[in-house]
């Protein structure tokens, strides 16, 4: 069972509440929550992209299996920004992945869990989907709910939201009500629609509610809810509170969601052109960035199928 | 009745008692011998013997509600029988009787048995309590036979003393008496004889009751049958039938028609007419006495006994003559034409045909012409005749009679083969004769083989069937066309459009076209009875208890079993009409999956197929094992569930990423192995390698990782092998990576120092050997006796080509249909039945085929439609990506995991407008639509446009730390999540974009001409993308599209104006023009108030007073402000007082004009003109084919199709 600050470090974790995570002073080294805590502190590091914070935390040499999974996906995070080839790295995570598959490995189910979550992780940043999901035990009734987050996410991601819904449905069985699960629920429903996005809506709306954290994902969150739903006012004022949460500095997702919220409706073009052109130049590697300058490229040569005749002018 | 048609016959001990089962077909047979057989008649296997009674069986009865026997033999015993194949026994032996027992019987509600014995007694003994329960004592000889009344409590019995008694039974049913044994006196209460029956001379053998009639009939060895009636209080004899010459053994009542059968140790079975008592039909045997006879309950079946076995025989074809025409079927029911409409029920007797042939032979065939709504009949009495008739045009009151006009002759067949002329067969002579409606000969015609039956056989042809072959015949060739050798063939089925006939004999089928050339034989071991040809040209047909379906190409199985023979006429989709044999139409619902699903496989209709796996629960070991047979493992692996038969499968069919995947659904070692063998196979050794892996089987893993030249592997296998401590597994790597090194260490480690030091001399290892000497206690000295081995070559082969990393390249085994289909989700037109039956009309039978090339013809236009909106373009390629990959779409959950159908696909799939294909992000396809639909050629512009609108309908969220954030599709309809109505948001609708016009309006009023031209084009590019939903809102979008465009022509023309006005100032003229067109822009009224006004002042300037007053005129009718209006009078005045014109322009207001939007010049009404595809602007023609000035996007004059029509 997990200390009580243990738990509240993972749901934080679980809802984006990165920033108060890596605040955070970590306990004595010798209390059993140090581990955890170090990692869940490094894992918020490498959530915000500052994977090289995660790494100066992290001890360079540790035999603990899952502190040298987190290092391996924060050099792989850093080495994937500074476009180097991580497969090194990628080695290193499956080479691990075996290693807990070893019988006298000293290392407790929940790090393993962890070491393949990380690998996991890691892999389908790679685009490795297929390693992903075998790292992550998908359809093998593994009890992680991490490794069935990431599994879910992963089959979101490539269409498969049946999939996914019936990977959460076996979770459902031993997980109980884990906050972990009803992120996972929300996230199916993000993507399938399914009630008009009610369980994510709900969801993200109680979370905000919640007295024990404040986190501004929560509300970036919401507030794609919202544009799903068609709510783009409400949307907007939540991605602006969350602006507001992050210090005036929006974060990618949310300049992302602003960008959307701005070009719904013809008033506020001005607007969604000049977050645009602000998530382009701070995060040029948003994969929203890259898709449109991808579909960008693509609409020039698409374009210049069609022959475009002499423009129709009178001849004098 | 021409004669007594025997079913089944068969050989054994004299048979002296028969039983039919009520309802199965079975018959129970008691023998001299002491034997009780069971046979199934219709399979004519014999089912069980019941042997416990010694002696001679004489009586045998079987329950007719449970599944008992009864039998009394010379034994003196009862016996009663379990006859359940599971516990088949004889459950318990009644004794009492005191010498042979003669008949016994079920009664038909209580549980009693009744028995006959010599001892000059009957018995009814309760089952229940296995006592007697009465004895009935008065016969003064042998009791021959005892029978129940079938409805009253009565029981009759035949005596060696003469005399038919009948017993009332009633107080027996009234109290149940005392039955403890030992109590025999009290049975007298019950013996009471109502009537005694004298009058046969000698004993007589039996006698029964009429099952409605207060009849009797007995049997006598005076060889007379008598007939005796009953009234309540008194019986007599009516009548004796005389005609058997010996003991007449069996008299029974016919249980359906007024005929009493019986026979006798005269070797023969007899019918006689009850009314008439006169000999209908006598059957006779050389060399068999008969001695029992018994008659089926239900159907029309006797059984008869003799000395060497028994016959089951009917007395009367059961077939009714019908024929089909169209969706009618024309059959004889009772000796009435009758007409049956299978859509409509409606079934109406039609003709008598009662005076024709013999009173008691129904009729044989019936042919039918529609033409002149004609019949012909056949009947087999007297000797063969024919009747052609008329049917009634409508029948009221009295059906007609067909002896009134009938035209009969004789023949043993006669049919229809034009519609004014029938073929009559004359089997003795030979002779077939072509009548004309008058029935005179036309025609002579010399078969060229011995026939028995003639069929039609296409227009102006014959089937001929002889004893050894089917022969089409040409009749006015009078040629043989073409010959196929079958067993004799009793029916012919055309198929409904004529291009298949199915010819059905005795045991086989034969398929054949219509001109024979093709043929297929099927072989059946029970009788076929009849068939119907399936729509979709499935044969179907009838034996004598299942129903079954045969394919042109020979393939056939069972639908389903039947209890008893029906006569198929039609199949309709999954109803079977059918005609059961009291000549009642009835219908059958079948399932026809099964051969539909083998028919589709068969023509390779891949959808149907589909579609049957969609729909129904095709399942089962037999439709695999089939697909299998059939080489076509591939579909099977489509919808088998069962991770066993599907690995099964995908080993079969090389399948290898679905056996991966169900390999790793089992995960057990000899699945592994399987797969690593057929990967191996393949090349896949990138399989193998997982399969090794599973099954840790570390040897073989090492040696493929050689062989793949993976040397990188092949070290962590040698720590693997480290870590397992197995030094055979660290020496083998050590071996295939070269490790010298590592060799030395493995067998130094293992102790192994001689070959060790050799190892490590012979590759130059000096230190090494020595330190290996060394830890031996040795120096070198003490191994100078080892010779010298010459420096070891032992390397690894040099890896060529590195294969580690690279697959062999397999042969693409192509796009499976079932792949596509299966990972699209949905059907394409899911909601098409695609397989469309028996939609045909009366008019002609063929028309069902016609309906399926219709509905073929409709599918390809929605295709066609499709390629309209261009769906395809996108949608093809789009498709073509999960189809490669994608197996099945109930993947089992596990790393195999497709990509499914994005969200944005469904979009473009869901939409035939542009502006949905944008935000799906399919530009590709979105260009291609506005090119289709609005002619859209220059597209650099609206960039922007496609960008933003893109941007706007997906947004980025991640749930789960460091992992991509998830692609969240934006929907204009969120409450909507069914994935065929699911569609984009729209960045842009109909009222964002009327309040960017009404901004546009507002420069216009501003006077900010350039501004509002440059938001009218805007306007004009983003309507190019918004979605429609309604009728009306496409309305709404065709008059904003309008309004946009006759502003930005009249900004256009005023700003033009302007230039000219600038550059040139002298060309006054050109900008009169301008000016006055500008007024014939449809602007709203406040704005032509502006054109107005500014017309006025330019053209009062220029002096063009007259044109000008006509301006304000225009002007004053837009009812403008009082000061406005006064000016306009004051021109109005002007041009009254000088109503001339300085400048001479090109203006005509009274004829309608458009105005050429690049030239701006008057296109008057009448003249040729282009028009821009979108906006509709005109053009002068010699502009077509450019880019259109207005809004710069379309190609003039090209052909379009305008705005798609809203999907609801």
């Amino acid at each position: 069972m997990d200390s009580s600050e243990l738990y509240h470090i993972k749901q934080q974790f679980t809802l984006g509440a990165y920033k108060s995570l890596v605040d955070l002073t970590l306990p004595d080294p010798n209390s059993p929550d140090y581990n955890p805590t170090l990692i869940y502190k490094a894992r918020a590091y490498i959530a915000l992209d500052k994977p090289s914070e995660a790494l100066k935390l992290l001890p360079s040499e540790s035999e603990n299996l899952a502190l040298k999974a987190v290092s391996a996906l924060a050099k792989y995070v850093e080495a994937e920004s500074a476009e180097q080839g991580g497969e090194s790295i990628l080695e290193e995570l499956r080479d691990l992945c075996v290693e807990i598959e070893g019988d006298d490995v000293e290392a407790d189910d929940r790090e393993k869990g962890l070491v393949k979550v990380l690998a996991g992780t890691a892999f389908a940043r790679a685009g490795e989907v297929e390693e992903a999901l075998e790292t992550l035990g998908a359809g093998t009734h593994t009890e992680n709910l991490e490794a069935v987050s990431v599994i879910v996410q992963i089959y979101l991601s490539i269409n498969r939201p049946d999939l996914a819904t019936k990977e959460f449905n076996l979770a459902k069985r031993w997980a109980e009500d884990d906050i972990l699960l009803q992120l996972i629920e929300s996230s199916i429903a993000l993507v399938t629609g399914k009630d008009a996005y009610s369980d994510p809506h709900s969801f993200y709306t109680e979370q905000l509610a919640n007295p024990s954290l404040s986190s501004p994902h929560l509300l970036t969150a919401r507030g794609v809810t919202r544009l799903l739903r068609g709510e783009v006012s409400a949307a907007k004022s939540d991605l602006e509170e969350a602006t507001a949460q992050l210090g005036g500095a929006p974060d990618k997702e949310t300049l992302a969601a602003l960008t959307v919220a701005n070009g719904l409706g013809a008033t506020k073009l001005a607007d969604a052109e000049q977050c645009w052109s602000q998530l382009k130049s701070q995060y040029p590697t948003f994969p929203l960035v890259k898709d449109i300058e991808r579909k960008a490229a693509q609409f020039d040569d698409l374009a210049s199928n069609f022959e475009v005749p002499p423009l129709a002018v009178a001849s004098a | 009745m021409s004669v007594m048609l025997t079913k089944f016959e068969s050989k054994s001990n004299r048979v002296k008692g028969l039983a039919f089962h009520p309802t199965q077909p079975l018959l129970a047979a008691s023998l001299h011998n002491g034997s009780v057989q069971l046979w199934n008649y219709r399979m004519g296997v014999l089912v069980d013997r019941f042997e416990e009674h010694e002696g001679p069986v004489r009586g045998v009865a079987i329950h007719p509600s449970r599944a008992l026997l009864v039998t009394g033999g010379d034994d003196y015993k009862i016996k009663v029988w379990d006859i359940r194949p599971q516990n088949r026994r004889c459950l318990f032996t009644l004794h009492g009787h005191l010498d042979y027992v003669r008949t016994v019987q079920f009664h038909h509600e209580m549980p009693w048995i009744l028995s006959a014995s010599d001892d000059q007694t009957i018995r009814i003994w309760n089952s229940t309590s296995r006592n007697c329960i009465a004895i009935l004592t008065g016969h003064s000889h042998y009791v021959m036979s005892a029978q129940f009344h079938p409805k009253e409590d009565l029981v009759v019995s035949a005596s060696q003393d003469q005399t038919v008694r009948v017993w009332d039974i009633s107080g027996l049913r009234r109290s149940t008496p005392n039955t403890a044994p030992g109590t025999f006196d009290t049975f007298d209460n019950f013996s009471t004889v109502k009537y005694v029956l004298e009058g046969h001379d000698r004993g007589v053998n039996f006698a029964s009751f009429h099952p409605t009639l207060p009849l009797i009939v007995s049997a006598a060895d005076d060889r007379q049958i008598k007939i005796w009636r009953m009234s309540e209080n008194r019986a007599w004899e009516v009548d004796a039938c005389r005609g058997h010459f010996n003991n007449v053994s069996t008299a029974l009542f016919h249980p359906k028609h007024e005929l009493i059968v019986s026979c006798g140790e005269d070797k023969t079975v007899r019918v006689w007419d009850l009314t008439k008592r006169s000999a209908v039909q006598t059957f006779r045997r050389e060399h068999d006495r008969f001695w029992v006879l018994a008659a089926h309950p239900e159907l029309n079946l006797f059984a008869a006994g003799h000395d060497n076995g028994l016959i089951v025989f009917k007395l009367e074809r059961e077939r009714p003559a019908f024929t089909m025409h169209g969706d009618v079927l024309y059959y004889v029911r009772d000796k009435y034409v009758r007409s049956y409409d299978i859509n409509t029920g409606s079934d109406i007797g039609l003709l008598s045909i009662r005076k024709f042939g013999s009173p008691y032979v129904p009729p044989r065939t019936l042919s039918y012409n529609p033409a002149e709504r004609a019949v012909i009949v056949t009947i087999t009495s007297d000797n063969g005749l024919y009747e052609l008739t008329t049917l009634p045009k409508d029948v009221v009151g009295e059906v007609k009679d067909s002896s009134t006009d009938g035209k009969r002759g004789s023949g043993q067949a006669a049919i229809f083969v034009a519609r004014n002329r029938f073929a009559v067969l004359n089997k003795t002579s030979q002779l077939i004769e072509v009548r004309d409606m008058a029935n005179s000969v036309v025609k002579t015609i010399k078969p060229p083989v011995v026939t028995n039956e003639i069929f039609y056989g296409g227009t102006a042809s014959l089937i001929l069937s002889s004893t050894s072959s089917v022969v089409l015949y040409d009749i006015q060739q009078q040629k043989t066309l073409a010959e196929i050798t079958t067993p004799p063939v009793k029916y012919v089925i055309w198929s409904a459009d004529g291009s298949l006939v199915a010819l059905l004999s005795k045991h086989t089928i034969t398929i054949a076209n219509k001109n024979f050339s093709q043929h297929t034989l099927i072989h059946e071991t029970i009788r076929i009875k009849s068939g119907a040809w399936d729509d979709s040209g499935v044969f179907i047909y009838s034996t004598l208890n299942h129903i079954k379906y045969c394919l042109a190409q020979g393939d056939h199985g069972v639908i389903c079993t039947l209890d008893n023979p029906v006569y198929l006429t039609r199949v309709k989709g999954k109803t079977v009409h059918c005609l059961d044999r009291s000549a009642r139409p009835r219908t059958i619902t079948i399932d026809p999956t099964e051969y539909r699903f083998k028919l589709a496989l068969l023509r390779n209709n891949h959808e149907e197929m589909l579609y049957i796996i969609r729909t129904s629960n095709l399942l089962g070991q037999s439709i695999i094992a089939y697909l299998q047979q059939k080489g076509f493992p591939e579909i099977a692996l489509h919808f088998v569930q069962d991770k066993t038969t599907r690995f099964d499968l995908a080993i079969e069919c090389g399948n290898l990423d679905v056996a991966l995947e169900t390999a790793r659904a089992i995960d057990r070692p000899e699945c592994w192995e399987r797969l690593a063998q057929q990967a191996l196979k393949q090349g896949n050794h990138k399989i193998v390698e997982k399969a090794y892996q599973q099954t840790k089987n570390f040897d073989r893993l090492s040696f493929l990782y050689l062989a793949t030249g993976s040397t990188e592997k092949l070290s962590k296998m040698a720590k693997i092998a480290d870590a397992r401590g197995d030094p055979m597994s660290r020496f083998h790597n050590a071996l295939y990576s070269g490790d010298v090194l590592g060799r030395i260490a493995v067998l130094r480690d293992v102790g192994m120092h001689p070959l060790a030091y050799l190892t490590a001399k012979t590759n130059g290892l000096e230190d090494i050997a020595l330190e290996i000497l060394e830890a031996a206690g040795l120096t070198e000295d003490d191994v100078d006796d080892v010779p010298s081995f010459g420096t070891s070559t032992l390397r690894p082969p040099p890896i060529i080509t590195p294969t580690a990393d690279l697959n062999w390249p397999s042969i693409s085994t192509g796009e499976s249909f079932f792949e596509r289909a299966l990972a699209n989700g949905n059907l394409e037109g899911g909601s098409e039945v695609p397989y469309m039956n028996g939609h045909d009309t009366g008019v002609a039978a063929s028309s069902a085929l016609d309906e399926w090339a219709k509905d073929e013809e409709i599918r390809e236009d929605i295709a066609a439609d499709e390629d309209g909106w261009d769906l395809d373009v996108g949608g093809e390629e789009a498709a073509a990506e999960p189809e490669k990959e994608e197996l099945e779409v109930e993947a089992d959950l596990g790393a195999g995991a497709n990509p499914g159908i994005s969200e944005t696909e469904l979009w473009t799939r869901n939409s035939p407008f542009a502006g949905d294909h944008v935000a799906a992000g399919s530009f590709d396809t979105a260009m291609q639509l506005l090119n289709r639909q609005f002619g859209v050629v220059n597209f650099a512009n609206i960039k922007p446009l496609f960008v933003s609108t893109y941007r706007s309908s997906h947004a980025y969220l991640s749930p789960v730390a460091s992992l991509p954030p998830l692609q969240l599709h934006l929907r204009r309809n969120p409450e909507e999540s069914a994935p065929s109505r699911i569609l984009p948001v729209t960045p842009r609708t109909l009222q964002s974009v009327r309040s960017e016009l009404s901004e546009g309006f507002r420069a216009v009023s501003g006077n900010k001409l350039p501004e509002a031209q440059v938001i009218f084009r805007s306007v004009l590019q983003v309507l190019l993308l918004v979605p429609v939903s309604s009728d009306s809102e496409a309305k709404e979008w065709r008059d904003l599209v309008t309004l946009a465009r006759e502003y930005l022509l009249g900004v256009s023309l005023e700003l033009e104006r302007r230039h000219v006005a600038q550059t040139d100032p002298e060309n006054v003229k050109r900008s009169l023009e301008l000016a006055a067109y500008f007024t014939q822009c449809q602007l709203q009224p406040p704005h032509l108030q502006i054109a107005l006004r500014s017309a006025i002042g330019v053209f009062a300037k220029a002096n063009n007073h007259a044109t000008a007053a006509k301006f304000a005129r225009r002007l004053l009718e837009l009812n403008p402000d009082p000061k406005i209006v006064a000016q306009a009078r004051q021109r109005i005045a002007a041009g009254d007082r000088n109503p001339r014109n300085a400048v001479d322009i090109d203006y005509d207001e009274f004829t309608e004009f458009d105005i050429c939007a690049a030239s701006y010049t008057p296109i008057y009404k009448g003249s040729p003109a282009v028009r821009c595809p979108y906006t509709d602007a005109a053009y002068l023609p010699e502009f077509k084919g450019k880019l259109d000035s207005l809004i710069q996007l379309t190609e003039i004059g090209a052909s379009s199709s305008g705005l798609p029509a809203p999907r609801s």
